[in-house]
């Protein structure tokens, strides 16, 4: 359903992405992991346009693009199948819960605006958020702002929901409640794409696991593949680095 | 009419103009040192909210920023000499009023209305000085002035810092209205130049000059001073 | 013997004054109109990636935060017309009032352009990015959330540039314009200079007033937009 051919990016002199390809299926959920830094950013913001890639692929469904000179209508088109929850979640300060989940859908997608907040309280519904319709984000919780920020992305209903770290701006105990969020849509069937940090997340949920380092994918696989057996002398350092000695012996 | 530029009075007036600049130096480097350390006391008794004083000051900073500047200096221009006439008659003093030099006139309008723009300058600058940091310097046993001289002063003073160089600029640019007052400064010497053939066009293009001139430099070596301001402030953090 | 301050004098004059605040409005509001388009498209080149129209654009900001109201007056009161002489364009008895918005609109432009510039940039790019992430077009971006929060940002130094403007107006009586301070100067003259303090007095009141108003009035205007930031009791 989604494919990346060869992607390269750099900023100044700096070659983050050294040609990368991707491919995902729908219902997959991917995670992709990597020491910070190796440009896990850099890939998603590509796939969504938000940074301009210097070359690559991309196969959308039917759709054929060139990553580096896409056209207006080309790059619309993608950002409307495709919806990005940050890591710093970007809610729009200036509109509440549900005006937030509700403006891809009036603004974007012209749904009359009665439709639109039915979706906007069903999916903010799902994450948990009933009581929340007209907070404005800064009276949010971290945890609560980031489900917003998901319920946005659910919303739109995309083929695909890129997530960049979700969890890794949020208090601790705060990452267990967006987690169960995204476990909840992952078995839903959604397509999704998911940077992070959180091994049990790759370990439960993804059906896929990609290890990235230095602007490359150093080894792919199922979670199995990557926990139990990895191949690759990068990936065995890396794991080691994050995963507590044990870890192994409960997979 | 059309005969273009007389270039050499755009010349010759460029130095009559540049001569008036010690007078617009003088007027505000008095200013300034009247201002900045009334206006750090003034805004010291906003932010403690010293009784009186406190409304005082409210009231002076929204007088001088909600009146132009040269209304400020008709009045000041208008009154002075009525108030110390009435002084020298009274006590028998042998003065005319009307041979006082008009820089006294420009010291005071400018010290007066400077004075207040720096009360808000300080006051919004000490109050983004963290409360914390009063309470800290206070519990390793400073006293109250030293915690202020040692500890506050030096962090505000950096956050004052881009805000009194524009104060100071917009000073420089208010100097010009002395013509009021009859000060010889910058603008009136090259106006009064240029007056004999008409050649107001090129004066005023020299007076221009001259102030693009003295605010860039004055801009740049305020520049130069928060660099080093910061710089400590780095090192001494 | 005549008082040296009769008081009744502030009081007599406010009522011939206060219809010359037409004009006083009128060349700032057009000030406004013309100075905030302008200073909007310096604020796009100075925010755009062309190298060349930042430094144009910062230049001029600098350039004219530099010139005094009164200097830059008089150098379009005497310049236009001779600017205007080499293309054959007699525009020498052209309305003062037209001279004074030109000055007005050059200067407000200046000061409007960093008013928008720091209004934007205190909007965080992930604002702009999380909107066109769910499918809004750039500019239904920049309508929709960019614009509503730098103008919450922007309008305590809108407010402030206007109370600045009507202040430097007054100085347009230098070039002849029978606004307030003209008509002040006008009184003053029929009274053979006598009791000019308190005609003074009355034109700093007529400012000062209009000032406080401003500035009350943006301070009202900022709670109503302000979206967002206060605090809402849900449900
Ligand atoms: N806009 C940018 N300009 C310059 N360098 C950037 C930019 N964005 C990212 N980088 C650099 O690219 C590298 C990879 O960044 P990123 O994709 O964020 O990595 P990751 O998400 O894997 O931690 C980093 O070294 C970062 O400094
Ligand atoms: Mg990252």
């Amino acid at each position: 359903m989604l494919k990346i051919k060869d992607i390269h990016k750099s900023f100044g002199k700096n070659e983050i992405l050294k040609g990368v390809d991707l491919s995902i299926d729908k219902g997959d959920v991917v995670v992709i992991l990597g020491p910070s830094g190796s440009g896990k950013t850099t890939l998603l913001r590509c796939i969504n346009f938000l940074e301009t890639a210097d070359s690559g692929k991309a196969t959308f469904g039917d759709l054929q693009v060139d990553l580096h000179d896409a056209s207006k209508k080309d790059i619309h088109t993608i950002r409307q199948k495709t919806a990005f929850v940050f890591q710093n979640y970007n809610l729009f300060n200036n509109k509440t819960a549900i005006e937030n989940v509700t403006e891809g859908l009036i603004i974007g997608r012209k749904i009359p605006k009665a439709e639109a907040n039915n979706i906007g309280k069903k999916a903010l519904d799902k994450v948990g958020l009933s009581d929340k319709y007209d907070s404005y984000p800064s009276l949010l919780s971290g945890g609560q702002q980031q489900r917003v920020g998901i319920a946005r992305a659910v919303a739109l209903n995309p083929d695909i929901i890129l997530f960049d770290e979700p969890t890794s701006a949020l208090d601790p105990e705060l990452v267990g409640e967006v987690l169960t969020v995204m476990k909840n849509i992952a078995n839903e069937g959604t397509t999704m794409l998911v940077v992070t940090h959180e091994m049990s997340f790759a370990k439960d949920v993804a059906n896929r696991v990609i290890f990235m380092d230095g602007g490359v994918v150093v080894e792919e696989g199922t979670p199995h593949d990557i926990f139990v057996s990895p191949k690759e002398e990068r990936t065995k350092k890396f794991l080691k680095r994050v995963l507590p000695e044990d870890y192994t012996f409960y997979i | 009419m059309s005969e273009g530029l007389n270039y050499t009075f755009l010349i010759d007036t460029f130095f009559i103009a540049l001569s008036g600049v010690p007078i617009t130096l003088l007027v505000t480097i008095v200013a300034l040192l009247f201002a900045l350390p009334l206006g750090f006391l003034l805004a010291l008794t906003r932010i403690n909210q010293v009784p009186i004083l406190n409304w005082f000051s409210r009231i002076y900073v929204s007088f001088v920023r909600g009146t132009p500047i040269i209304i400020q200096i008709f009045i000041v221009y208008a009154s002075v000499p009525l108030i110390l006439s009435l002084f020298f008659e009274k006590y028998n003093i042998n003065i005319n009023v009307y041979n006082i030099n008009p820089i006294w006139y420009a010291f005071i309008v400018f010290s007066f209305s400077t004075t207040a723009i720096l009360i808000e300058v300080f006051r919004s600058a000490l109050s983004t000085v963290n409360k914390g940091q009063l309470e800290a310097a206070q519990s390793v046993g400073l006293s109250n002035f030293q915690a202020y001289r040692r500890i506050v002063i030096p962090q505000a003073l950096v956050v004052a810092m881009p805000n009194i160089c524009t104060a100071t600029v917009n000073l420089i640019k208010a100097t010009s209205l002395g013509y009021a007052m009859s000060l010889q400064e910058i603008t009136l010497k090259a106006k009064v130049a240029a007056n004999v053939g008409y050649n107001y066009v090129e004066a005023y293009i020299d007076i221009f000059l001259v102030y693009i001139i003295l605010c860039s430099l004055v801009e740049y070596g305020f520049k130069l001073y928060e660099k080093r301001l910061r710089r400590y402030k780095y090192v001494s953090a | 013997m005549e008082k040296y301050f009769d008081i009744s004098y502030i009081w007599n004059s406010l009522p011939v004054l206060l219809p010359f605040l037409r004009v006083t409005f009128m060349v700032a509001g057009l000030s406004i109109i013309f100075g905030t388009f302008f200073g909007l498209i310096l604020a796009v080149m100075k925010l755009g990636k062309s190298k060349v129209a930042q430094k144009i654009a910062n230049f001029y900001t600098t350039v004219l935060r530099c010139t005094p109201s009164i200097v830059l007056l008089f150098l379009v009161y005497y310049g236009v017309p001779a600017l205007a002489d080499n293309f054959g364009l007699y525009l020498h008895d052209l309305n003062t009032a037209v001279f004074v918005v030109i000055t007005f609109t050059l200067q407000f432009a200046a000061i409007m352009s960093e008013v928008i510039r720091s209004a934007y940039e205190s909007i965080e790019k992930g604002q702009f990015e999380a909107a066109v992430s769910v499918g809004l077009s750039p500019l239904q971006a920049y309508r929709r959330i960019i614009f509503p929060q730098a103008l919450v940002v922007g309008l305590p130094n809108f407010g402030n540039g206007l109370i600045a403007l009507l202040q430097e107006g007054s100085l347009a009586y230098t070039i002849g314009l029978i606004d307030i301070v003209g008509k002040a100067n006008l009184i003053i003259a029929a009274n053979y200079n006598t009791h000019a303090l308190e005609i003074f007095i009355a034109l700093a009141v007529v400012y000062w007033v209009i000032s406080i108003l401003i500035e009350k009035f943006f301070g009202k205007l900022e709670k109503v937009f302000s979206k967002g930031k206060q605090t809402i009791n849900t449900n």
